[in-house]
């Protein structure tokens, strides 16, 4: 322990005014105005649990986000038209021009698709492990993105916005719900060992709401940035200093009775303190049995996949101890799809790559949560930016971007298992039966959390700001 | 809408009240209000609390010792050293450090694009340091909008990176489709309007990109009429004209000078060794008519030694076609092609699309030798070949042709060459790379030492001709028409729009053809006038918010009907007209605002009076706040005398990198360099540095008028634990030992006016100096770096 013992044992919260954290309290009292329903900030408890609008099957999230646009029409979206047309041009659209240039003609998925589970889901060779979950899955077919440059679109799907700045879901819900845990940051960014998705830190970033909200990035590789304390520094000078700028805190308290932010700072420190604690060992992956270690596929020797089987590990640990928001990244920044889901060149040999490292874990994680009974109160997120085109580029031997139409899926948390909903035109072209578009995907988010989108708000510049902006529509039909 | 231009308070004129009393006319106002709530001013601030206060508010810095002490012991009435330091204060260059920063978190000012490339904007810096200048000198606030929005006008080029500020995508990232780069455009001139409307106008004019603004009467068209005010604004860089800009024009002569006696110098030696002129870009080879039926290139090398490339290969017939097309039939191959992004396929060779931002280019895989074929459909006679070069420029290469007939019986031959080609300027090879007929290596060295130096010369011309570069925007002189867009759908044109002001705040009289600069300073003079109701009442209102915590409206860019009324209406519009006829100087409104009894107040709270007005938006004690992250890092800096007081220029990095596709490292230790103000870090879009971050800094995505104050573990884990903080705590120790005395209590004593600029209490005394026996005085240091009386204003 490395601030102080005694900067645990003597909380004293004093009494509420609104003097602290001024900004929340405007933003709750405007949103009060107007007639929404803004959660109460305690400014020396920002991570306290708060209360949804209404009961919700889900309390917390666990999102896997697929850096660099997966490919649908390679994975979940079984497309028999293409596989018969394979080598035409796209009907209709022979010289389509897309984000790269040139299309060349329809190209049959690259792996064999076949039916997996109870449900005889349809899903490709590439990825057999989530096959075999398919009956705990529910399949979104027809999401549609506005942006087709991964950077704009990777805040469409993590801030419901193009534009930089704007709050994650992960910090609305944050901001939303609290943390259900006393001594963890109530929302986690779990990087990908190889590297930061194209988005960045826009992806776990507060935006305009308070920076309490924010993300906190660490994983099994990268550690909370000054969790503990100079490796020069001895426990007992910690604890010393820390006992000592309590004393100095109270005095100075003393001078300023009643005001709100100087206790909100102490209790910065206590929370601080337990952090120290509590992270390293929720972070310390020694203790899981070899049979769990072997689920997710962190004793292979692949490196990248063994560390990203951490990851998901680490997530499972984080939703155990109360954190309310986990995203897991998979596939790190633009590098000619090297390192991400990019395939516009040689998609074939590089998503090989990234199957290995993504399959086995992400399956391992949603078979862990339900055999702990974690999944029906944990809704799995599996996301991307956007899909590809069921053509090769001319030239290439991969796919370009494709904004009209891909898939992404949900599990457990409240959502229908073994079941699809909204489709592709033939081809996987475009969404063309029940077309969703990321609000619709988050204001379901939202309500499997027992909140309502359109009530979730925080005035910033002139707008009462949501997640959904002024679109979403819950996803009735996927509700279980 | 429910919202009419005469009734929403912000439009209405601002409203001139007479003030009989004889006291402070802020104090006036503000009494009023505490007397209808039945409260009272607070007693005045002890007097070091009040110096430590302005000092921190004006300057972002706590005093220095002597400050203190000057201030601690001067015999003279408060009020009179108060007012006096108050004037040094504003005086000061810090002064401009401290409240620039408030200005770029307004227009989210940043030196990368943002986006996933988050490329760095490396010419950026010089409009942060106008705005400092422009700070210090007290330029009136109608002179800072001119310059910012017409500074080309009065040759002040640096302010006009005020309408850069926003992130804006690369071209690169732009899809080629035809819908992606017309909302590229749309985007760009987007930020362009959030950023005048929200910080000089006070409206979300934004809003209404897209439909009518749903709480304002701000409609669509309002929005596409700002849009056309600034129709002509490209992004990029312009000549940054002033001394520097003289000095190197004084150059381009003498410099030309030289540089064509070079050239001469090099065209003697061309012709002395018989040397043909060098590549074209797009190059043609003349030779005899032939019969051919394929033809190929045989490359040895490239002049920058990337992998050889081209756009296009044309092989001309004598009856001018183009055999080498893929639709006459020709077939390309190639040694290899690039697996990239975009195709670099043979097949872009013959493709006969020769705009390179249209089309692809063929790319060899590998670095090296390579060739590329083109086998015609029926053999022709042919008599030239043209060839674009790609993103790599050929140097040496043969040409050859293979005549018609059975493979046994016929044979290349060569049709060019360029063995006796003079090297390009961008060659780069080494000279024992380059291989000409005529020429001895010797011979071949000199030559290449004098295209070098050739090189030089041309690019250093260029760069003096070009003049220095800020990042600021340029306007073409004629700008092309603005359309009001469906639904902000830029493939849905609908009527031509002309350049106008939001219609609730008047006309400014522009036709859809005006031209440039009119458009702009026809904007310059409307918000700049005098009885313009939101200019003077948005900016007193922000400077009212860095003095008080909160302003007058609690939603400083947004003046319309979704932000807040204002608390003191009619002090606020006091202000406004005092401020305008003050000359709008900014230093006089701060002047007035510090020497009113309000702002000297103590800022202990009273029981009752909380109750009332716990957020003390009534003003009846000095509200207190936790300082910004700038303030605590030069803070820090400052009492440790460590802090660099070089202004202006390039910034200092955060970063092991300044912008790019990957991951952002933190740097971990610094230097003088990076112990500069932090203002003149260079701020990278998007990334949070380290430490300091934490505490609310804001992204540069969305503007930010007004900073979050949260109090989080992180910000404690940073401020603990960092090496940084550690390190300068270190540095504090040594300080005070050094100056401070050479007794522990003695110490205690020094540090404590150092940092807080006051003597510890026994109590405080008793703990430290525990802690100084048992732990050393670096533990000390630390522990008041932490505190909140350090980090706050108090």
């Amino acid at each position: 322990m490395s601030l102080s013992a005694c900067l645990l044992d003597r909380r004293q919260f004093l009494a509420g005014t609104w003097q602290g954290l001024s900004a929340i309290a405007l933003g709750a009292m405007l949103a009060d105005e107007a007639g929404a329903t803004s959660p109460k900030i305690d400014p020396s408890r920002p991570y306290a649990p708060r209360q949804p609008h209404f009961s919700p099957p889900a309390q917390q999230v666990i999102e896997v986000f697929c850096s660099g646009a997966l490919s649908h029409v390679d994975t979940f979206d079984y497309k028999p038209e293409l596989i018969r047309y394979h080598g035409q041009p796209l009907p209709g659209q022979e010289r389509l021009i897309s984000f790269q240039g040139p299309n060349g003609n329809l190209t049959q998925p690259l792996w064999e698709f076949r039916p997996r589970g109870q449900c005889q889901k349809m899903v490709s060779d590439l990825l057999p492990h989530i096959g075999t979950m398919a009956d705990d899955i529910c399949f979104l077919h027809s999401l549609t993105n506005k942006s087709n440059t991964h950077g704009p679109a990777e805040n469409v799907m993590n801030t419901g916005f193009a534009f930089d700045g704007f709050p994650s879901k992960g910090a609305w819900i944050n901001y939303a719900l609290g943390s259900l845990g006393q001594n963890l940051p109530a929302f986690v960014a779990i990087e990908d060992p190889r590297g930061m998705p194209q988005s960045g830190p826009n992806n776990w970033a507060h935006g305009f709401l308070p920076a309490a909200f924010q993300g906190t990035p660490f994983s099994s590789t990268k550690p909370i940035r000054h969790l503990q304390p100079p490796p020069d520094t001895t426990h007992s000078q910690n604890r010393a200093a820390g006992r000592t700028l309590a004393l100095l805190e109270r005095e100075n308290q003393q001078r300023f009775p009643g005001d709100q932010e100087l206790a909100a700072r102490l209790a910065s420190y206590q929370l601080a303190a337990r952090m120290q604690l509590s992270v390293p060992e929720v972070a310390n992956l020694k203790d899981e049995p070899p049979h769990i270690r072997r689920l997710y596929g962190a004793d292979s020797s692949n490196r990248a996949k063994a560390a990203f089987a951490e990851n998901c590990i680490l997530a499972r640990r984080l939703v155990e101890g109360g954190v309310r928001f986990v995203q897991i990244f998979n596939g790190a920044y633009a590098s000619g799809g090297r390192l991400n889901w990019d395939g516009h060149s040689q998609l074939k040999s590089q998503y090989e790559v990234h199957a290995q490292i993504l399959d086995q874990p992400v399956a391992g994680l949603l078979r862990d949560l339900k055999q702990r009974g974690l999944l029906d109160s944990t809704l799995v997120v599996f996301a991307t930016e956007f899909g590809r085109m069921p053509m090769f580029q001319v030239g290439t031997y991969g796919r370009d971007h494709n904004p009209y139409g891909f898939t992404c899926w949900l599990a457990g948390g409240g959502v229908k298992a073994g079941y699809s909903y909204g489709a592709t035109d033939e081809f996987g072209f475009k969404a063309q039966e029940n077309v969703l578009t990321p609000h619709d995907f988050h204001a379901t988010i939202l309500h499997l959390l027992g909140l309502d989108h359109e009530a979730l708000t925080f005035y910033h510049n002139g707008i009462q700001r949501r997640l959904t902006d002024v679109h979403g529509r819950v996803i009735q039909e996927i509700l279980a | 809408m429910v919202l009419a231009a005469e009734t929403h308070w912000s439009l209405q004129p601002m409203k001139k009240t007479v003030i009989a009393d004889k006291g402070h006319p802020i104090d006036f106002f503000i009494a009023q209000k505490l007397e209808q709530e039945k409260l009272d001013f607070s007693p005045p601030a002890h007097r070091t609390t009040l110096l430590r206060r302005v000092c921190l508010d004006l300057t972002g810095l706590p005093p220095s010792l002597a400050l203190t002490q000057a201030f601690a012991n001067d015999p003279r009435e408060t009020a009179v050293v108060y007012a006096e330091t108050v004037d040094q204060l504003l005086a000061s260059p810090r002064y401009g450090e401290r409240w620039a920063q408030h200005w770029l978190d307004v227009i989210r000012w940043a030196e990368t694009v943002g986006f996933e490339t988050n490329a760095e904007r490396t010419q950026a810096w010089p409009y942060r340091d106008w705005v400092i200048s422009a700070l210090n000198h007290d330029m009136p606030y109608d002179r800072f909008i001119l310059e910012q929005i017409a500074g080309d006008t009065v040759g002040i080029d640096a302010a006009l990176g005020f309408l850069l500020a926003g992130p804006a995508n690369l071209a690169g990232q732009i899809g080629r489709d035809e819908q992606a780069m017309r909302s590229a455009r749309q985007d760009e001139l987007d930020e362009v309007i959030r950023t005048v409307s929200q910080s000089l106008l006070g409206l979300t004019v934004g809003c209404a990109r897209c439909h009518n603004h749903k709480f304002d009467p701000i409609h669509q068209k309002d929005y596409y009429g700002m849009q056309a005010i600034f129709a002509g604004l490209q992004y990029g860089h312009r000549r940054l004209r002033g001394q520097q800009n003289d000095a190197w024009t004084a150059q381009v002569k003498p410099t030309a000078k030289k540089l064509a006696a070079l050239r001469g110098q090099l065209e003697a030696q061309r012709l002395k060794h018989g040397l043909r002129p060098a590549l074209e870009t797009i190059h043609t080879e003349h030779f005899q008519p032939i019969l051919a039926q394929s033809v190929r290139m045989k490359i040895k090398a490239t002049a920058d030694g990337q992998p050889a490339s081209l756009y296009e290969f044309e092989v001309w017939s004598t009856d001018q076609q183009n055999v080498a097309l893929a639709s006459n039939r020709a077939q390309p191959s190639a040694s290899s092609f690039a697996l990239a992004n975009q195709s670099r396929h043979f097949e872009n060779l013959t493709d006969g699309l020769t705009d390179n931002r249209q089309s692809d280019p063929w790319v060899a895989k590998t670095v090296g030798p390579a060739w590329i074929r083109v086998d015609l459909a029926q053999a022709a006679i042919i008599e030239r070949i043209v060839w674009h070069r790609g993103p790599s420029m050929l140097a040496d290469y043969e040409i050859e042709v293979l005549p018609p007939g059975e493979p046994t019986r016929v044979e290349w031959q060569r049709l060019a060459h360029t063995e006796d080609r003079l090297p390009r300027l961008d060659d780069i090879r080494p000279a024992t790379d380059v291989s000409l007929k005529s020429l001895s290596p010797a011979q071949t060295e000199n030559l290449l030492l004098l295209i070098a130096t050739v090189r030089d010369q041309t690019t250093e011309l260029a760069r003096l001709s070009a003049g220095p570069q800020v990042y600021a925007a340029s306007f073409g002189a004629e700008p092309p028409p603005t359309w009001l867009l469906r639904r902000g759908n830029p493939m849905q044109r609908q009527e031509e729009v002309a350049p106008a002001i939001p219609a609730l705040l008047g006309e400014i009289g522009l036709q859809p053809g005006s031209a440039e600069p009119n458009r702009r300073l026809e904007l310059v003079k409307h918000l700049t006038h005098r009885h313009h109701p939101l200019t003077a009442r948005v900016l007193v209102n922000r400077i009212w918010q860095h003095h008080f915590g909160t302003g007058l409206v609690s939603t400083p860019s947004d003046l319309g009907r979704m932000g807040e009324s204002p608390s003191h209406p009619r002090l606020l519009d006091w202000l406004a007209l005092e401020f305008i006829a003050q000359g709008w100087s900014l230093k006089k409104l701060h002047r007035l605002i510090v020497n009113s009894r309000t702002y000297q107040q103590s800022s202990r709270p009273r029981s009752q009076a909380l109750q009332v007005d716990a957020e003390t938006r009534l003003l009846w004690r000095f509200p207190p706040r936790r300082l910004e992250a700038e303030a605590i890092r030069d803070s820090i800096l400052f009492v440790n005398a460590k802090l660099n007081l070089k202004m202006g220029g390039p910034g200092f990095d955060f970063f092991n990198q300044r912008g790019g596709l990957s991951d952002y490292s933190d740097r971990e230790t610094f230097e003088e360099d990076g112990w500069r103000r932090m203002i003149y870090a260079h701020k990278v879009r998007m990334q949070a540095v380290d430490i300091f971050g934490a505490f609310d800094c804001p992204d540069a995505g969305q503007m930010s008028p007004r900073r979050s104050r949260s109090i989080t573990p992180l910000q404690a884990l940073s401020l603990m634990n960092s090496p940084f903080v550690n390190r300068q705590a270190g540095f504090l120790a040594q300080r005070v030992k050094a100056e401070g005395g050479d007794n522990s209590p003695a110490q205690i004593d020094y540090a404590f006016r150092l940092v807080y600029a006051r003597a510890p209490e026994k109590s405080e005394k008793k703990a430290l100096l525990h802690l100084a026996g048992q732990h050393g005085l670096e533990q000390v240091c630390r522990v008041l770096f932490n505190s909140s009386e350090f980090v706050f204003i108090q």
